[in-house]
C-alpha cells in the first residue's frame, strides 16, 4: 500500500503540468474573465441601463417579479456546478494523452530501466498510473472545478445584488448548493467503470509501440473502421457500420471525456425533460449511475482491465535493447 | 554460502542470431567480476537475462531465485545501473531520495544524503539541469544506500571524464564493498580498474573464453621479452600472442611453466587489456 502511495505521487511529479497547473490556469482564466464580464455589466448598467425584453431597465428590482427571481435563484444554485464544466473537458484530454504517454515515455528516455531497478512489480505501476488518471486527477480537477464554481455563484449573486436584487439569502439558503459537489462527487465512480477501456487502450498501445504511439492508438482504429465502412458501401454488406463507429471506436477512444457515458444511457442524450423543467444535479447523478447498468458499461471495463493486463506483461518482457 | 548467481546452459536467441551460447559460470559471494568482451559479445544479454529484463532458455539462479517468475523479491536485494544517464529527466534530488526511500525497504536516506553532501548536487536541482558525471553521482547516491547482496554496473562510466570515473570507483570500494557483497562490472575502460577486480570473465561471441580469479589469472598469464637468440625455442612453447616492442618480440605465455620460460628473457606480469586484446583477436575480422 505504501509503495502505491509513492508510485501514485512520482506520477503527480512528473504530470504536474497536466494535472495540477492545467486545471489551476484554466480555472483562473475563466473566474478572470467572468469577473470581468460582471464588472462590465453592472459599471455599464448602472449607467446606461440594460435591455431585458426590450426594456430599458437600471434596476433588477423594479423589473423581476416573483416568479422570476426564483427561477434565477433555482438555475443558479441547481446549475452553478455547470461553470466546472470546461475544466472537466480539459481533464478528458490530459488523461488521454497521460494514457498514451504512460508506458511509452519511460521507454524513449530509457528510464524504465532505472524504474525496474527497484523492487516493484510492473502490475503495481500500471496500476498506479491507472490510479492517477481515473481517480486523482478527477478529483484535483473536482476541487478547482468547486472552486471555479463557488466563485463563479458569488460573483453572480454580488453583481445581482448591485443591480438591485440580493439574492444572497436565497442562494445561500439552498441546500443544493452546498449538495452539488458532492453530487458530482458521485459521478466519480461511474468514470472510472466508463473510461476503462480507453485508458486500457491507450496504455496497451503506450507499453508496446516501438514509434509514435499516438499514430497506432488513434489512426488503427479509424483506419479499420474506415476500410469496414468503404467495403460496407462497395459490396452492399449491410453491417451496421454506425455500431461500430459507436461502440468500437468512439467508446474506445473517447471514454476518457466526462460525461461520455450520456451518449449511451436510455434515452439518449441523458434527458427527457418537460418545457418549463432545467436539468439538475440530481437528474445527472442518477442518469449517470443508470450507465453502470448497461452491458455497453462492464464489457468496456472487462476488456479494458484486460488491456491492462497485457499493458503490464508488455512492459516486463519488452526487450528495450 | 552458495553462489550469487549460476548459470547452466543459459541461451538466449534473437530470431536466429544467438546472443548467448549455452553458457555455464558460477558467481560466488564477496567477488568483484570484470564481465569484459567486445561489442555485441553478449555481456549486456547476460546481465539483462540474470537480472530478469529478458526471457532465455537454459537454468538461472540468483540468490537461488529465478530472475523469470521472483524478479520482484529479487529486486530487493539487487541493485544495477544499467546504463549512464537512465535516470528520468523531470525527477529532482529530493524526489528521487524520497521516492527510492518509500518503495525500497533496505535504502538508508541517511547514507544516501551523507554521500551527496560531498557533491555539489541540490536537493532541488532536476536530473535535466546536470551533467552526465552528476547524474552518474546521484545514481551511485542511491544505489550505493541501497544494502544490496549483489550489485550489477553495466558500463557505468562511460562518456565520464577521468575525474568522475576515478571518483565512482572510489566510492565504490571505500564505502560501499564489503565482504557480503558481490559487483559485476561491465566496461571496456579495463586499464582503469583491473585493480580491483577480484575475478575476470571473458565473454566472447556469446561463449565464455575465459574465467578465473585475478590470481589464477597472474599466475597463468605472463609475457616474456624475448631476446634474439631465444625466439626460436620461445615459438616452440606455444605463445598466445606476440607483439614486436623496439625491435623485440613480446611474446604472451598460457599456462607454461615460469622455469622453463624464465631463461628466454624478462618475464612480467600481464595487463588485463593486453590479455583481453590477444584473447580476442580476430573478432572483428
Amino acid at each position: 500500500m505504501n509503495t502505491m502511495k509513492w508510485l501514485v505521487k512520482r506520477e503527480f511529479w512528473e504530470h504536474k503540468g497536466g494535472f495540477f497547473w492545467t486545471p489551476a490556469v484554466v480555472g483562473t482564466i475563466m473566474t478572470v474573465f467572468l469577473a470581468v464580464t460582471m464588472l462590465i455589466a453592472v459599471t455599464v448598467g448602472k449607467h446606461n441601463g440594460i435591455h431585458i425584453n426590450g426594456a430599458m431597465i437600471t434596476n433588477l428590482s423594479t423589473a423581476m417579479g416573483a416568479e422570476d427571481r426564483s427561477q434565477f435563484v433555482t438555475a443558479l444554485t441547481q446549475g452553478y456546478m455547470g461553470s466546472g464544466a470546461p475544466l472537466f473537458m480539459v481533464l478528458g484530454f490530459v488523461v488521454f494523452f497521460f494514457c498514451l504517454g504512460s508506458l511509452f515515455d519511460e521507454r524513449k528516455d530509457r528510464s524504465v530501466l532505472f524504474w525496474k531497478s527497484l523492487p516493484v512489480s510492473d502490475g503495481e505501476t500500471v496500476l498506479s498510473k491507472v490510479a492517477m488518471a481515473l481517480v486523482v486527477a478527477p478529483l484535483i480537477t473536482l476541487a478547482f472545478a468547486t472552486i471555479v464554481s463557488v466563485l463563479s455563484l458569488l460573483l453572480v449573486t454580488t453583481t445581482a445584488t448591485v443591480m438591485g436584487f440580493n439574492a444572497f439569502g436565497a442562494v445561500l439558503g439552498s441546500a443544493s448548493v452546498y449538495l452539488a459537489p458532492f453530487e458530482l462527487l458521485a459521478m466519480l465512480p461511474v468514470y472510472l467503470v466508463w473510461a476503462l477501456p480507453t485508458v486500457g487502450w491507450l496504455m496497451m498501445v503506450s507499453a508496446w509501440a516501438k514509434t509514435k504511439p499516438f499514430l497506432w492508438a488513434v489512426g488503427a482504429p479509424l483506419l479499420v473502421a474506415a476500410l469496414l465502412s468503404w467495403f460496407n458501401a462497395m459490396f452492399q454488406f449491410n453491417w451496421n457500420i454506425g455500431w461500430f463507429w459507436q461502440h468500437i471506436v468512439a467508446r474506445g477512444l473517447l471514454s476518457v471525456a466526462p460525461g461520455s457515458w450520456f451518449g449511451f444511457v436510455d434515452p439518449q442524450g441523458g434527458f427527457n425533460l418537460g418545457p418549463r423543467e432545467s436539468a439538475n444535479m440530481v437528474m445527472l447523478v442518477s442518469q449517470s449511475w443508470r450507465a453502470l447498468a448497461t452491458a455497453d458499461a462492464w464489457i468496456g471495463a472487462a476488456l479494458g482491465a484486460a488491456m491492462l493486463y497485457a499493458a503490464a506483461r508488455l512492459r516486463r518482457w519488452k526487450d528495450e535493447g | 554460502m552458495s553462489a550469487v548467481i549460476s548459470a547452466r546452459g543459459l541461451t538466449k536467441r534473437y530470431g536466429k542470431q544467438v546472443a548467448v551460447d549455452n553458457i555455464s559460470f558460477e558467481i560466488p559471494a564477496g567477488r568483484i567480476v570484470g564481465l569484459i568482451g567486445p561489442n555485441g559479445s553478449g555481456k549486456t544479454t547476460t546481465l539483462k537475462a540474470a537480472l530478469g529484463l529478458i526471457p532465455f532458455e537454459g537454468e538461472l539462479k540468483v540468490l537461488g531465485m529465478d530472475p523469470r517468475t521472483h524478479r520482484d523479491q529479487l529486486m530487493e536485494q539487487v541493485c544495477f545501473i544499467a546504463d549512464v544517464a537512465v535516470l528520468p529527466r523531470w525527477i529532482r534530488v529530493s524526489e528521487a531520495i524520497d521516492f527510492v526511500a518509500g518503495v525500497h525497504p533496505k535504502f538508508n536516506r541517511k547514507k544516501a544524503e551523507r554521500y551527496l553532501a560531498n557533491t555539489k548536487l541540490k536537493p532541488s536541482m532536476k536530473v535535466k539541469e546536470m551533467s552526465k558525471g552528476m547524474i552518474v553521482q546521484l545514481h551511485l547516491a542511491l544505489v550505493m544506500a541501497i544494502d544490496a547482496k549483489l550489485l550489477v554496473l553495466d558500463e557505468p562510466t562511460l562518456g565520464l571524464d577521468i575525474l568522475y570515473r576515478k571518483q565512482f570507483y572510489q566510492n565504490l570500494l571505500e564505502d560501499y564493498f564489503d565482504e557480503n557483497k558481490t559487483i559485476i562490472i561491465t566496461t571496456h575502460q579495463v586499464e582503469e580498474i583491473e585493480h580491483i577486480f577480484s575475478d575476470l570473465m571473458f565473454i566472447r561471441e556469446g561463449r565464455i573464453t575465459l574465467s578465473a580469479s585475478m590470481e589464477e589469472v597472474a599466475e597463468r598469464f605472463f609475457e616474456v621479452m624475448v631476446t634474439a637468440e631465444n625466439i626460436a625455442a620461445a615459438k616452440a612453447l606455444n605463445p598466445i600472442d606476440e607483439r614486436q616492442v623496439f625491435g623485440k618480440s613480446v611474446m604472451l605465455f598460457d599456462g607454461v611453466p615460469r622455469a622453463q620460460v624464465a631463461a628466454l628473457g624478462e618475464m612480467r606480469n600481464v595487463g588485463v587489456a593486453d590479455l583481453f586484446v590477444a584473447k580476442m583477436k580476430g573478432t572483428y575480422a
